[in-house]
Formats: structure tokens, sequence, C-alpha cells
């Protein structure tokens, strides 16, 4: 803020009178023998007109009265003597003192008005650009910013913008040099508190080193602006007390808008997650439901009638509800891996592994439905060893041989193949099945999506999703894709080397 | 009340249902059985009825099972076969480290907790009954220090034939990591580089014994808890 500065300095102004004066004087003396000297008067007079437009009252009416002891001294004679021999002249000092008194004030009050409409040009630039740059922001980060930013390159200072925190307020966006420490935190809490300006500058607690006023909306406090001028020893002036005041409340509408769109986005986030939410309890409780039918309606219908049903039926009977109720507890632990995957890597426990292990660990568990498939394998005797989360990563291999398993014609091979990379190591599950349409070749990692559905498979819709969690939170990837002769082809890469998050 | 010979099997469970179930199978393969339903009865029990095997869920309401394994193993030497869900595998190690023989997750099949209660019966028979061990084409003769795949002899070294001989003398029966390591290396300074030899160890025996190493028959690897041997394919 220059022109405020410029204005501080308040004695050049009286030099410049003088200066003024003094000038008129020695023009005046050169003159003086030739025209009456009551005519250099308005020449005077031109000077305190001057001073008043430049500088202002104060200024003129030293101009007019110096210019009435210079024209008595030099001007009128008897010369350098403040005696006058001619009485008329008295007249003509009183005429110039009052009319240089008059034509101060007129003028005086002209410069202050126009210096006043220059004033409100500025700050209302000011306020515009800031209210431009505020209504740009769209987040509270933003805003923030803006507001540092505007308020820092107006002042010239260092600027802090206080939130509401669970216990008092935090610092939410400061400049790195704002002195912070908790004397001047304890301020902006009561500024915040009591919704009053406080600190460097004011009546309370003026020893710290920054000036705070609170970021006040109709709705209340939300916020509080830190300053700290570079220059401490200048005082706050009228001026730009408002013009900070002004700032700050235009900030305060903005910090609110951005909180109340930042509540919004919250409730909307929470709407629709509810919304995930009830679709995925309704797709949960249908798919417990349908084994359960099958089991309670066996197991009920072998209660019932267990001596009237045939040998050979009863066993029929007890099958399906032995394979539903494996389907459910598969189902049960899919929903589970879903919980930890999506409680993330935190809950991984990632230790050394042979991938060869892990892998040969996930053929184990299928080892009933193998025994009738050709598995091919194709793995690296020598394979260094992989952080990985055991467990988990059997649940990927588990779900994606099971998956060629059930999308595969029993009678056609599954290929398994492991191929160290740079860094990275490729494997890659193949079956010679019915292949994945290749629109759905990127939704089929998405929760519940189920591509084609053959008959007489069953699943949740949740293995592939649950995989493609566990890879990503192993730092690495999952894709599909369909073999170009026949079938689909998984691809899991894992980095050899996972960082500990 | 019990007859003689029979064995003796005693079910701490919660779940009224699982009791149930358990029993009902139990019984039908000739073992006595006893139930209690929570920690106190369960340390009284363990004590008292001089069980022969011990199934315990570790899912009790009063106390800790964890706790429970440690209190029995302080009195008795009876085989503890925990029962835990999949989730659990902290607890399942930590019991099994606790002095547990052996687990089982649920939901299990009855075939599979029969054969777990074999094994952990054949644990307590006299060393010389079981120096000879066979399982599909591989048999161990721990007397003569020999084995033999496809009734060819097999080369192994010093340190894969302990591994081999610790998993033989607890065939069937799951042994922990630290398990394994407290019987072969005695050193347990850095234990993540003796987990390292351990896995290099099993990788090189599989090569040599296994008929197909990716698809290990024999040496099973149990998941973070340990490995296992086979005793029927």
């Amino acid at each position: 803020m220059k022109k405020l500065k410029a204005k501080q300095n308040k004695i050049v102004p009286y030099f410049m009178s003088i200066a003024l004066v003094a000038t008129t004087t020695f023009l005046g003396g050169f003159i003086r023998g030739a025209i009456e000297p009551a005519n250099i008067v308005i020449f005077y007079l031109l000077m305190v007109v001057m001073t008043a437009v430049w500088w202002g009252r104060y200024p003129a009416i030293m101009t007019s009265m110096l210019s009435v002891l210079a024209f008595d001294y030099f001007l009128v004679p008897p010369y350098l003597t403040f005696a006058v021999s001619d009485v008329q002249y008295v007249f003509t000092f009183i005429g110039l003192l009052a009319v240089g008194l008059v034509v101060s004030a007129l003028a005086s009050k002209t410069r202050q008005q126009a210096m006043d409409a220059l004033g409100r040009e500025e700050r209302i630039a000011i306020l515009y650009r800031l209210s431009k740059d505020l209504a740009a922001s769209d987040s509270l980060e933003a805003v923030l910013h803006a507001i540092r930013m505007n308020v820092g390159g107006i002042f010239d200072c260092r600027v802090a913008v206080f939130l509401p925190a669970d216990h008092g307020i935090t610092p939410g966006s400061f400049d790195h040099d704002f002195p912070l420490d908790e004397h001047e935190n304890t301020i902006a809490a009561w500024v915040f508190r009591n919704g009053k300006p406080a600190g460097w500058g004011t009546d309370t607690l003026p020893a710290s080193k920054a000036h705070y006023l609170p970021l006040n909306t109709s709705q209340g406090v939300f916020g509080v602006l830190g300053v700290c001028f570079k220059d401490d020893k200048a005082g706050l002036d009228p001026g730009a007390c408002n013009l900070l005041s002004a700032l700050a409340s235009q900030a305060a509408v903005a910090v609110q808008r951005a909180k109340l769109t930042e509540i919004s986005r919250q409730i909307e986030l929470i709407r629709e997650t509810e919304k995930l939410q009830t679709a995925l309890l309704n797709s949960i409780s249908h798919d417990l439901r349908t084994p359960l039918v099958t089991i309670v309606g066996a197991l009920s219908s072998l209660l019932q009638d267990f001596s009237s049903i045939a040998a050979e039926t009863r066993k029929e009977l007890l099958e399906t509800a032995y394979e539903e109720s494996g389907h459910l507890n598969r189902l049960v632990g899919n929903l589970l891996d879903m919980t930890r995957v999506e409680a993330g890597a935190l809950k991984m426990k990632t230790k050394p592994c042979e991938l060869r292990d892990v892998i040969g660990a996930s053929l184990h568990l299928l080892k009933d439905k193998l025994e009738k498939r050709n598995i091919q394998m194709h793995i690296p005797r020598v394979l260094p060893e992989i952080l990985l989360d055991f467990t988990l990563m059997m649940r990927v291999f588990v779900n994606l041989i099971d998956n060629a398993i059930k999308y595969s014609a029993p009678d056609t091979p599954i290929e398994l193949a492991v191929e160290p990379l740079e860094n990275k190591v490729k494997i890659e599950v193949k079956d010679k099945g019915f292949g994945i349409p290749e629109e759905d070749l990127v939704r089929i990692f998405d929760k519940f999506y189920r591509a084609v559905k053959p008959r007489q498979v069953t699943g949740t819709g949740l293995g592939l999703s649950i995989c493609k969690g566990i890879v990503e939170a192993h730092g690495g990837q999952i894709f599909a894709k369909n073999n170009p002769d026949k079938g689909a082809a998984f691809t899991v890469i894992l980095p050899l080397e996972v960082k500990e998050t | 009340m019990a007859e003689p010979g029979k064995m003796r099997i005693l079910i701490v469970a919660d779940e009224r249902t699982i009791r149930r179930f358990l029993k009902a199978t139990l019984v039908s393969h000739g073992y006595d059985v006893f139930e209690a339903a929570n920690g106190v009865a369960a340390l009284k029990y363990a004590v008292s009825s001089h069980p022969d095997v011990i199934i315990l869920d570790l899912g009790l309401p009063d106390m800790d099972g964890v706790d429970i394994t440690r209190q029995i193993r302080e009195r008795s030497k009876t085989p503890i076969i925990i029962l835990s869900v999949r989730e659990d595998e902290s607890d399942k190690i930590a019991a099994l480290d606790a002095g547990a023989d052996d687990y089982l997750t649920k939901p299990f099949h009855a075939g599979e907790m029969l054969a777990r209660i074999r094994a952990v019966m054949r644990r307590l028979l006299p060393q010389s009954e079981k120096s000879l061990f066979t399982v599909g084409k591989l048999s161990i003769d721990l007397a003569q220090h020999s084995v033999e795949v496809n009734s060819r002899p097999v080369h192994l070294t010093p340190t894969e034939y302990a591994l081999l001989k610790v998993l033989v003398l607890n065939a069937g029966k799951i042994m922990t990591h630290g398990q394994i390591l407290k019987e072969i290396w005695d050193k347990t300074e850095d234990v993540e580089e003796a987990l390292h030899l351990l896995r290099v160890t099993v990788s090189n025996l599989r090569n040599k014994i296994e008929p197909d190493p990716d698809m290990p028959a024999y040496i099973l690897t149990e998941p973070c808890v340990g490995y296992r041997l086979c005793t029927d394919i």
C-alpha cells in the first residue's frame, strides 16, 4: 500500500511550501520596482492554491502566513523590515491571509475528496480482485490460498488463516515465516472465541507479533485472519484498518461458502456410500440365501422322510447340501477378504515368500477340483523371493485358477506360467474356455460384476475385485485378455521389491 | 462310566451345535466324549477326566483360547487340537506355539478332524513304532537314515534330512516355523535369515522327493504357520 505510506511522510510538504514561497519572493524581488507590489500578491495566492491542492490544508495555511511575512519583509517598502510605510498594505496583508486561508480550506477539501475517491477506487479494486480470486477457488484450500496471497500482497505482510479444529483453532494456511507459536495461537483462539480483533495494533494483547481479526459472518465466526507486518513500528492507520476488516469479512463469507460446499460434498458422499451399501447388502443377502435355500430344502426333506427316501436319493440330497454349504463358506470368505482388502495395506502382513510355494499351496486348496483337470505348469526352478502376504496372495491364485476351472470345459487344459521380468514377475493363468466379451475385460474387476453367465456357474462377482484389491495393495497389476485362439488369460504382475509402507 | 480301551476326547466349545455335531461324529467313531462349554470347565476337565485328546475352540466367551492352551500345557501333555476361523491367524500361531498340537479351520470336514486326531495320537506312540514312515511313493527309515522315492534311494544333505526327520516324527501334525527352527538350527539370532534358510531347504527337499515340486503332495505348506508332512494320499 504505497499511497498510504507516502501520505505518512508529513514534513516534506512544509519544506516544499517554504521553497515555493521563497521562489515567489525571489522572482518578485526582480520585478518589485517595475510593478505595484500588490500585484505580486496574486502569485502568492497561486502558491497557496497549489499547496492546498497538492499537500492539503495545513501546508496551505503555512504558505498563506509565510507569504504574508515574506511579502511584507522583502517586497513591501521599507524592504528587509516588517514595518510598513503605507497603511494600505495592512489591508493587502489581511486580504492575502484571509483569501489564503479560505482558498486553502476549499482547495484542501477538494483534494481530500479526490483523495477519498482515489482511495475508494483502490479499495474497490482490491476487494474486487479478492472476490474474483475467491470466486475462482473451488476448495477450502484454494480459498485460504487466495486470502493469503491477496492480503499478503496488499499490505506487504505475512498472513495466516486459522480454522476451527477439535480443540480451539489451528493454522489452516500460513506463510512459512509467519510467527506461529503457542502465544500467538492463544491470541488467535481468543479472537475466535470472542469475535473481536486482538493482538498487535489493538488494545487487547498489543504485545503480540501479529494482528488478528475474526472471520465473521452472520452465521458466526468461521476462522481468524492473522496479519504480521514486516515493519512493525508503524501502527495501523484507520484506512488500512477499515480495508483489512473489509477483506476479512469478504474472506469470512468465502470460507463459510467453502465449508458449506465441503459439508454438502461429504453428505453427498455418505449418501452415495449408503446407496452402495444397500445395493451390496441386497446382493449379499441374496447370495447368502440362495445356497441356504438348497441346504434347508435338502436337509428338511431328509429329516422328514428319511426312511421313505431311496438310499441313492438320500446321498444325492446330502451331496447337494454339502456342495452348497461349501459355496456359502467361500462366499463368507470372499466377503471377509473384501473387507480386509478395503481396510487397505495396513492389514497386510508381507513376508519374503517363495512364489512357487504360494502357487503350490493354492493348488493344494483346489486339489479336489483339479484332480480331473489337466493343468500345465511353467515355473522356473530358480525365482527370487518376493515380499508377499502369503494368505492374501493365495486368495488371488485360488480365485484365478478356480475361475479357469469354472469357465472352461472339463476336458480342456489350464495353463499356469511364471516368468521373471526385470524387477518384476509375471504370473499368467490361461484357460481354453468361453473367454470374456471384449467390453467386459475391464469391468469384470468391478465389485459384483459378472460377465457372461454360463449355465451352472455360480459365483459372487467378488472374486476378481478381491484379486485386484490384493494385487494392487502389493503394488502390482492385474488384467484380463482373451487368448488369440480360445479362452481367457489373466495376468498378474508383481514388483520384486515392494516398498514398505 | 468310560469303557476300557476307548479313547477319551474332551470337546471345549461354547456353541451347542458345534459340540453336538462333534460329539455325534466322534461317538460314532468309537470315542468317549466329554464336553465343556467354557474355559473354566475346560481347565477342570482337562485334568480330572484324563482325556486322550482335547479339541478346543479358540473363541470362548470367558477365557482367551491361547491362555487355556498354555495352562493345560503346564499341567499335562494331552494333545490339543484347536478350532479357529480363518481370520484368527495370529491366534492360531500363538496357540500352536503355546503348545497346541494342531488346528482345524472352521468349517472343517469330519474326515479331516478324525485324521488330525489320529495324527496327534500317533505322536504319543513309542519312538520305535514310527521309525519307518511311508506315504505315497516316499518311504523313510529313521533307524537306517535312509530315504527312498519309488524304491530308489535319494541323497539328502544333513539339513534336509534333519528337516525331514522332524516332519516324519510329527507326521500329519503341523509344525510351526518356530518349532522347526528350534529343532534344526540351535541359534536363533537372526530369525529372518533362518526362515530364509528354512524356505530354501524345503524347496530343495521338495525338488528331491516330490513327484511334482510345483504341486507338493508330501510336504504341505500351512500358509504363514509352518509345514506338515502328509500321512495319506
